[in-house]
């Protein structure tokens, strides 16, 4: 009886990579602000991986529309109880601050770097909205499952920040950056996130109890189950955990948490879509 | 603002001729689409980007041997709080001073959001022209005297068109009529503003419990769960920056960061 | 109709035979008002319908039954009492004594006295028996009167040969024959009978539902006869509710379209019973009653069709009309067959589609394909227009043969109507003119205009033949306008207007020469006046100041002191809207009860002359002389186009005086009520080449019965409807509606192709599986009836198999409509 929105593949994307986007951001400002020198090279990639990631997230909301050339007029409203309104503003907001935070880190003269961190401090909020709103999203609608589903911004948002680390320690590794300090930190923190994640995981499908159905059983749970938790998250955990050893494992721990992360939004998305 | 306007369908005088289907078509130049089948005479099994008044055909068989068939012109309910109205970013969906709710076709850029905010599944997404679209109430006859094409053409007057204080007060009293007739199932759906989504301005006089006419019983806002779900995404922020806080922070360094970057 | 629609809400029970709700949904909103003032609603269909699901109650009842079912009601009103007596005394013949040698069915098996074998074979050597109807007459007192028994207690009165004729008809008989539970009819009969009287009104609908049947003619005689015993015909909230369906079908046949009827429905002359004018004047004009004035009629008629030509010395042109051959001819089923076997050569085919409409369409089609040439005029390329290349429809019908089909076809575009000035007369005689909205498009003309403009090429044709049978064309008053005819012109002329000046008997001129004729009570048979059609003067007129008016173009709408809106449109005869009126009120004039008053005798009133006072008044034009006191002579004489001027229980007619109920040609079972299996007269034709097999009684090869009928949103063959857009995507395909039961047993489920076949043909379509259908138990066995609509062919946008292939060529015997509403079918999963 209800219809859905019938957002494919391009609304997967968004989501994901805006996930990417705000986590790495914001990794980037706590980092900025909490680390030290050492984490220099994890401050870099991360605002600088947030930066072309909330462009194409950009792109990819623009060509979705059914009526592209217009994308601007929703700018003439601002309904800050719709998380469709204030996500337009906000993607361009956190565009702006990611911008600012990248070229302000093109220096490093201390007023530039003071400038930066206070801008970055500011702008983490833009970057966990970003990860996070496109779960409120789905859950302000009238279709069944999503409006049910209470924690799915706050699991998008954990889902953001593990998938942003992750990003930042695969970029780190590839870069040959993985021999310093910041590498171990931001494994860490990628790790508390995972564990958060679960945990977040396990209540949404708590409260939902039977409602959870289109993700836990029938076609997608195997995606579910498999793709997200065991490969997306226990089993990165695992390696993780091994690989402070073999950064080789870790790395790959990495690739699993985004291939876990992008499989959590297509399954959430297309579970009620098919 | 004008006094409020509205649809009142009594199904207890539905003959399912469809004619209100049909003028809704014409008056609005709506292009034909493929029918469905749907086992009955109902050509479509919900409500299209090209269809904005369906009638709908359901077969009860009785307990006493009787069968009921009933015959429903649905059509988009303009609700008081609109789901569809307050998902749409662009402001598009707008309520006129009449308090129906119409979709400006020359500003809404089919982002969809609409078309999953609604509680009964009336906005559709029309993929030629790119835009949401429902029934716009016919906002250019109202606007001229005029009540809408599907009131009109009614053989039986059972689409109602007046102020919706006229048509609420006279459809309390077709429901006691009715009911002295034997039809104890005899309800309103929508007439009551303090029942949900501040009363509908299309509302009905359903002859059985809402659930038969595939109305959900108590139709909710979507949006009212925003702030809840954001608080919570805040916890779940404050749980992760803090995890990440702990990972990056320098011990016996303080916070602030230092050194230069 | 009898009545009116918008009387129909003052009904206090309204039991609808026809699908009321689903073919005449403007007018069921009488319907809907009348129960909202508490009326009750009956609805009597094998399918439980849109008009079943807002009825009150549904009364289940097999197909080709409905003769069964009015009986049980008469039998059941007589045997209870419920039948109003002073009503049935006064104003029908009930209480006249008949001829004691005719005897009813109920003493001859299922036969009247007087069938004979017709052994002399005429036009069609298979009509082997026919009724001498030499004692179906009244007895006669020494003045020549007609004998009464105002006791109703003479075994000879037609009352008791009526309560003789159907004490067979019990509650248990309809349920073996009908299939309706015992129950469930005395509740309807209960509920139906219990408006007879005084203070209560019932109207009957029905439409093709009671027409199309080999005893169609009877079956609405027992509708009639029925609200005859009840007293509510004539009076507000009763009537026969004859439900026409077509916008203008009404019209057509007071016109005459048809073959039997001149305008007006006077008889088309036969020659061998009317060679002279003289002939059938004697011969068509009874001594009584307002068909006195026949000759009236008629001789203005052939004045408005031949203006001067037509002159007393002449009899007014009386050899030129073409007569006919035969009663047993030249009907649409007639004609098709006669095409089949190549007697027709050339065919006008003005807006109808018998490829698609009519019965056995397969040999309609294949007898387009006999003819020389065929014009087809319609407004879109119909199934008939394109019968020769009607395509493929595996694996049963093989694409037409364009090479192998000599036929010249011509296809002329007609204008509908919004591109026309005309009129429309619908179902309650209302005629409504309309003005054209646009301009017909290209090449596209109207009827009129192409009628118009081949009578003119045929009279320059003729120019100077001598030859006898050209002189009538030659002859026709032929002027309406240059190319369009002036329809309005055309509509005075049937009015009727004066050809001199008139005078009446102090020498004042009532009507200058060429006045339009107020009533029809003013047309002669000297020639001094002109009409088209007797029963629609009074359409136009002229106002105080001499100027036209069109009083069908009236659009004055009702109010509490007219709401039967006499100020819109205009109603024959006479702007009357409900017929029989004098029966609304008893035998001294008063209305039988306040609650259903119409019209009443004012004895204080003005009356016809200064000296006299007297007059009908009310609400509706009185059917009958407003000036004739109750009292006097004729005063009682409710139905004044009879002879006795009485509603007819004893009504001779082809098959008999009272409806007898016979099975349907193709039936599942024998019948129960008599040893005559069928009408013994009805007509089954012989067509070579097996196109017209029938399915033996309670045959294993077509075990169901079918019926075929029309929905709200196509129009009869689709023409109107299928080619719409908006109106083709209402129904996804063509489908069968089938009962759980019936698809339980064959394997199908809703959605799937099935085959529905007769012995005539075959059709594939989906099976709608429902709960509104239900199989019958005949006779203690359980008998299963499908439903097909028939909109479908293989034109237009939405595009079916045509259902009337499987229908058959019989006919009623006296109309000779076809049989499409009961015959045997089989069904069968798939396309096979």
């Amino acid at each position: 009886m209800l219809k859905t929105p019938d957002w494919g593949m391009m609304i997967v994307f968004y989501f994901f990579l805006g996930g990417i986007a705000g986590g790495s951001y914001f990794t980037a400002a706590i980092a900025d602000n909490f680390g030290s020198a050492k984490d220099r090279p994890v401050i870099r990639i991360g605002y600088w991986l947030s930066l072309p990631l909330v462009l194409i997230c950009g792109i990819l909301l623009i060509a979705d529309l059914g009526v592209p050339a217009r994308f601007l007029n929703m700018l003439f409203m601002f309904k800050f109880w719709d998380p469709m309104s204030i996500g337009a503003w906000m993607v361009g907001v956190f565009g702006l601050f990611s911008f600012l935070s990248c070229v302000l880190s093109l220096s490093s003269s201390e007023a530039m770097v003071t400038l930066r961190r206070k801008v970055s401090l500011v702008g983490t909020l833009a970057g966990f909205f970003l990860a996070s709103y496109t779960g409120v999203l789905l859950s302000a609608t009238a279709l069944p499952f999503w409006s049910e589903a209470r924690l799915m911004g706050a699991l998008f948002l954990a889902s953001g920040a593990s998938t942003g680390m992750a990003a930042i320690s695969l970029l780190l590794f590839l870069s040959g950056g993985s021999a310093g300090e910041g590498w171990g930190k931001v494994k860490r923190a990628d790790r508390y996130s995972m564990v958060i994640e679960l945990v977040i995981l396990a209540l949404f499908l708590g409260l939902l109890g039977s409602a959870a159905a289109p993700i836990i059983q029938g076609q997608f749970a195997p995606l579910f189950w498999g793709g997200l938790v065991v490969v997306g998250l226990v089993i990165p955990l695992a390696l993780d955990f091994v690989g402070s050893k073999a950064k080789a494992l870790s790395a790959v721990a990495a690739v699993l948490v985004l291939f876990g992360g992008f499989i959590l939004r297509y399954v959430l998305l297309m579970s009620i879509q098919a | 603002m004008a006094r409020t306007l509205a649809m009142f369908t009594d199904i207890s005088l539905c003959i399912g001729c469809r004619a209100c289907q049909v003028a809704c078509k014409q008056w609005n130049e709506l292009p034909m689409e493929d029918p469905e089948w749907t086992g009955t005479y109902q050509n479509h099994a919900h409500f299209t980007d090209k269809t904005y008044r369906l009638v709908r055909f359901i077969e009860k068989p009785q307990a006493d041997g009787r069968l009921q068939w009933d015959l429903m012109s649905d059509v988009c309910k303009h609700c008081a709080q609109a789901g569809c109205l307050e998902a749409c970013p662009t402001g598009a969906i707008y309520r006129t001073e009449y308090g129906t709710v119409n979709i400006n076709q020359d500003m809404c850029n089919g982002c969809r959001y609409c078309v999953s905010s609604c509680p009964f599944g009336v906005v559709a997404f029309n993929h030629d022209t790119g835009r949401a679209s429902k029934c716009t109430f016919c906002n250019d006859r109202i606007h001229n005297g005029l009540g809408p094409a599907c009131a009109k053409a009614c053989p039986t007057e059972s689409i109602q068109f007046g102020f919706r204080d006229e048509l609420v007060a006279k459809a309390k009293k077709r429901v006691e009529t009715l009911k002295g007739m034997g039809f104890r199932g005899a309800n309103l759906y929508g007439a009551d503003s303090n029942e949900f989504l501040g009363g509908l301005n299309a509302f009905f006089l359903l002859l059985d419990k809402p659930g038969t006419y595939n109305l959900p019983d108590k139709p909710k806002l979507p949006q009212r769960n925003v702030f809840v779900d954001s608080l919570l995404s805040v916890g779940s922020a404050v749980l992760v920056g803090l995890g990440a806080i702990v990972a990056f922070r320098e011990r016996g360094e303080g916070k602030g960061g230092g050194g230069n970057a | 109709m009898t009545t009116n629609l918008i009387d129909i809400q003052h009904s206090d029970v309204i039991m609808a035979t026809s699908n009321m709700a689903e073919n005449h949904p403007v007018g069921f909103q009488w319907v809907m008002k009348a129960k909202e003032r508490g009326a009750k609603l009956i609805h009597v269909d094998p399918r439980f319908t849109r008009t079943s699901a807002v009825a009150d109650v549904h009364v289940p009842l097999r197909s080709g039954t409905n003769i069964a079912f009015f009986g049980g009601l008469i039998n059941y009103a007589i045997q209870k009492n419920l039948y109003f007596k002073d009503y049935v005394v006064h104003y029908t013949n009930a209480s006249f004594l008949i001829d004691p040698a005719f005897k009813t069915p109920t003493d001859l098996n299922g036969l009247f006295t007087g069938l004979e074998q017709t052994g002399k074979g005429g036009p069609d050597p298979h009509v082997a028996e026919r009724y001498n109807q030499g004692s179906w007459k009244y007895q006669l007192d020494a003045e020549g009167n007609p004998k009464r028994d105002l006791t109703l207690r003479d075994p000879n009165s037609v009352f008791q040969l009526l309560r003789r004729h159907y004490s067979r008809y019990t509650p248990e008989m309809v349920e073996r024959v009908c299939g309706i539970p015992k129950q469930k009819f005395i509740e309807a009969a209960q509920l139906f009978c219990g408006t007879s009287g005084p203070e209560k009104t019932g109207s009957i609908t029905y439409a093709l539902n009671l027409t199309q049947h080999t005893n169609g003619v009877q079956n609405i005689r027992a509708l009639c006869m029925l609200q005859l015993l009840l007293g509510n015909v004539g009076r507000p909230g009763g009537g026969v509710v004859a439900l026409r369906g077509h916008a203008n079908v009404q019209g057509a046949t007071d016109l005459a379209v048809l073959y039997q009827d001149l305008p007006g429905y006077m008889a088309m002359p036969f020659r061998d019973r009317h060679p002279t004018f003289k002939d059938y004047l004697e011969t068509e004009t009874p001594k009584s009653g307002f068909w006195v004035n026949k000759p009236k009629f008629f001789v203005s008629l052939l004045k408005a069709w031949y203006g001067d030509a037509a002159t007393k010395e002449n009899d007014f042109g009386y050899d030129w009309l073409p007569k006919r051959a035969s009663a047993d001819a030249y009907s649409h089923q007639h004609i098709f067959v006669d095409m089949y076997k190549g007697k027709i050569k050339g065919f006008l085919l003005i807006g109808q589609n018998p490829a698609v409409g009519g019965p056995n369409a397969k040999l309609a089609r294949e007898a387009l394909g006999k003819l020389d040439w065929l014009v087809v005029k319609d407004i879109f390329l119909t199934e008939a227009a394109e019968f020769w290349k009607a395509p493929a429809s595996p694996p049963h019908r093989e694409a037409a043969d364009p090479k192998s089909i000599k036929t010249e076809v011509f296809f002329l575009p007609a204008a509908p109507a919004a591109e026309k000035d005309g009129s429309l007369t619908n179902t309650m005689r209302l005629i409504q003119w309309h003005e054209k909205a646009v301009d017909p498009p290209g090449d596209v003309r109207s009827d009129a205009e192409f009628v118009y403009q081949i009578g003119k090429r045929l009279k320059k044709l003729y120019a100077g033949s001598k030859a006898k049978r050209d002189q009538g064309i030659l002859a026709l008053t032929w002027e309406y306008g240059d190319k369009e005819p002036d329809m309005l012109q055309v509509l005075k002329e049937m009015n009727g207007f004066a050809l001199k000046d008139i005078t009446d008997k102090d020498g004042k001129v009532v009507y200058k020469k060429g006045d339009p004729l107020s009533t029809f009570v003013h047309l002669t048979d000297d020639g001094s006046t002109c009409s088209g059609i007797w029963i629609y003067t009074g359409v136009t007129v002229n106002d105080a100041e001499g100027k036209l008016v069109n009083r069908a173009a009236l659009r004055k709408k009702a109010d509490e002191k007219d709401y039967l809106a006499h100020g819109w449109g205009f109603a024959w005869p006479a702007n009357r809207r409900i017929l029989y009126n004098r029966s609304a009120a008893d035998p001294s004039g008063k209305p039988w009860s306040e609650k259903k008053k119409l019209i009443w005798w004012d004895a204080e009133a003005p009356g016809a002359s200064p000296d006299k006072k007297g007059k009908w008044v009310g609400m509706d034009v009185p059917d009958f002389n407003a000036f004739l006191a109750p009292e006097a002579k004729g005063g009682d004489n409710a139905y004044i186009m009879r002879a006795d001027g009485k509603g007819a229980f004893f009504g001779p007619l082809a098959d008999g005086p009272f409806p007898e109920h016979y099975e349907p040609i193709e039936s599942p079972t024998k019948n129960l009520l008599s040893k005559q299996q069928n009408n013994p007269v009805a007509k089954i034709w012989q067509v070579p080449d097996h196109r017209n097999d029938l399915a033996g009684v309670g045959s294993p090869d077509y075990p169901y019965v079918i019926t075929t009928y029309r929905l709200t949103e196509h129009h009869l063959s689709g023409v109107m409807s299928r080619y719409l857009p908006m109106l083709a995507e209402l129904f996804e395909s063509h489908f069968a509606e089938i009962s759980h039961e019936l698809a339980a047993e064959l394997g199908i489920t809703n959605g799937d192709m099935v085959t529905v076949s007769t012995p005539r043909g075959k059709i594939h379509a989906k099976a709608m599986v429902t709960n509104r259908f239900k199989p019958f138990i005949i006779n203690g066995k359980k008998t299963h009836q499908i439903g097909v609509p028939w909109h479908w062919g293989y034109n237009g946008i939405a595009k079916g198999d045509i259902t009337n292939d499987l229908s058959a060529t019989v006919g009623d015997p006296t109309v000779y409509i076809q049989e499409t509403k009961a015959f045997l079918c089989n069904v069968k999963k798939g396309v096979v």
